[in-house]
């Protein structure tokens, strides 16, 4: 089943849509091997503190998808409340909000909203969401400088 | 109501279908002991295959979920999952499997039963547009205004304007303020896209009544203003779903309630509800949000607004309900339900779904 040959006629829709049409500031591609990988990059919003960054992230498409959401990790390192060292992302459509209406691309514009509008208030990382609430301005700073450390020129 | 689920499929008929297929016998008798809860989906005007598609697709509309207040519809309300509809399960898989989503082995707890059901067309023969549906000034009456609005009609009939009108027992209508502004009926020949205005004279003086009079339903069904459109008598032969001809009187008709609304000074209309009796019957119209997109010309399997959300391939044609988004193939939709029961567009839980095919003229019964 989950071999390129039987690959569902959505995920090869939503492949050459991507393609052909991609969103602004974010690019996925399939890996070769297996066309429910993806190799995603988000551009950091601007006016964001990580303007800028280029962001690289993984999009594995399981067996169940789309029924079931799609699993995103960020490989970039990033200095962010809503996601930890790991680069696991705490969004609500990625877990109990899930619809099979969604797409990877819709997915992907709300992670790239996420980049502009931290929420510390449901934190992933404790530290930095502490961090982000007790002194937002020295947390931008810190993003900032993660950003220009790990998500420029990589 | 065995012409959902499990005989469905040889049952039902679409308007633009009885020239060619004969209507098989049926199988039970033919006024239907109940009809609570059957959906009907009332595509508010016809398609006669010699036509092209003339309305905006947002005419589709189906009726409410009872289909009448308790004076008017005496039945039982329906228990919330019919058991007599479920379907054989073989049978609902049989035709999805191939090349759509096959549950996977990590199938989570099904989720509760939603039934499945396959609409049944009624015909609207005449159809006010609800939204071209307005006031004008009566130039030669200073102060008074007129009603007008665009209709469909696929046979002749006749227009009431009624103000404060009163619904009654099988959708009569009464007028509440006869004394001041008697009814007003005008007949009409068949044909589309026809413009209407009430006679010159007629119309309504705002400043007679309160803003409170106007702007809202008054008592028990008394609403500002009713547009009734009845489609004559001598031209309704055919007979729909489960009920063989017209009962004698009553011509069928389509209603329309609406209140006046003061905005920056000047009295606007809204329609409240719109109201199909058909052969004794009264259904209440509802739109489908998303079916506008489904039933445009032909389907080419490549347009985001058509398409499944789901598998992205197939055409839209079931509406899940109580929210009414057309949103889903009717095969992703009984996929769906095995795993999730909420609406893949907003959320809320499914109690049902109605499938709807839409078919212009092609016959084809699948």
């Amino acid at each position: 089943m989950a071999t390129n040959s039987n690959l569902p006629r959505r995920i090869i829709k939503e492949t050459q849509r991507l393609l052909s049409e991609p969103a602004p500031g974010i690019s996925a591609s399939p890996s070769e091997e297996n066309m429910r990988y993806f190799n995603v990059m988000i551009l950091g919003p601007a006016q964001s503190p990580y303007e800028g960054g280029v962001f690289k992230l993984e999009l594995f498409l399981p067996e169940e998808y789309p029924m079931a959401p799609p699993k995103v990790r960020f490989l970039t390192k990033i200095y962010h409340p809503n996601i930890d060292k790991l680069g696991r992302i705490c969004l609500d459509i990625l877990k109990d909000k899930w619809s099979p209406a969604l797409q990877i691309r819709t997915v992907l514009l709300s992670i790239q909203a996420l980049l502009s509008a931290p929420n510390p208030d449901d934190p992933l990382s404790e530290n930095i969401a502490k961090h982000w609430k007790s002194n937002e301005v020295e947390a931008v700073e810190t993003a900032k400088e993660w950003t220009r450390v790990y998500a420029t020129g990589a | 109501m065995g012409n959902i689920g499990s005989t469905g499929a040889n049952n039902r008929r679409r308007s633009g279908s009885r020239r060619s297929h004969p209507p098989p016998p049926p199988p039970q008798p033919p006024q239907p002991e109940i009809a609570a809860n059957r959906y009907v989906f009332a595509a508010a005007t016809p398609y006669p295959p010699q036509y092209p598609n003339p309305n905006a697709p947002s005419y589709y509309q189906y009726p409410g979920y009872y289909p009448g207040p308790p004076q008017a519809m005496p039945v039982p309300l329906p228990a919330p999952y019919d058991h007599h509809h479920r379907m054989d399960p073989a049978a609902a898989h049989a035709g999805w499997v191939n090349g759509r989503y096959p549950c996977g082995p990590m199938m989570p707890p099904p989720a509760p039963y939603v039934e499945h059901q396959k609409a049944v067309t009624i015909r609207n023969d005449v159809n006010l547009k609800k939204e071209t549906l307005r006031i004008e000034p009566d130039e030669d009456n200073p102060g008074k205004f007129l009603v007008a609005f665009t209709f469909d009609a696929t046979v002749a009939g006749s227009i009431t304007i009624m103000f404060f009108a009163k619904e009654g027992e099988d959708c009569c209508l009464t007028p509440t303020k006869e004394s001041l502004l008697p009814p007003v009926t005008v007949e009409f020949p068949q044909g589309l896209g026809q413009k209407f205005k009430q006679p010159s004279g007629t119309g309504i003086d705002f400043s007679m009544f309160e803003e409170a009079v106007l702007s809202k339903e008054g008592e028990i069904d008394v609403y500002p203003l009713a547009v009734k459109a009845e489609a004559s008598l001598q031209n309704h032969n055919t007979p729909t779903e489960g009920s063989t001809t017209a009962e004698p009187g009553s011509s069928n008709s389509q209603i329309t309630q609406a209140v006046f609304e003061k905005e920056k000074g000047e009295y606007h209309v809204r329609v409240v509800k719109q109201i199909l009796w058909v052969n004794g019957m009264r259904y209440e119209l509802q739109e489908i949000y998303g079916i506008g997109n489904s039933v445009e010309s032909d389907f080419d399997g490549n347009d985001p607004g058509k398409e499944c959300v789901i598998c992205l391939s197939e055409p839209r044609d079931t509406t899940v309900l109580p929210c009414r988004h057309m949103c889903m193939c009717s095969g992703c939709a009984k996929v769906l339900r095995f795993q999730t029961n909420r609406c893949p567009i907003c959320r809320q839980p499914v109690e049902r779904l109605l499938e709807i095919k839409v078919s212009n003229g092609a016959e084809e019964e699948s």
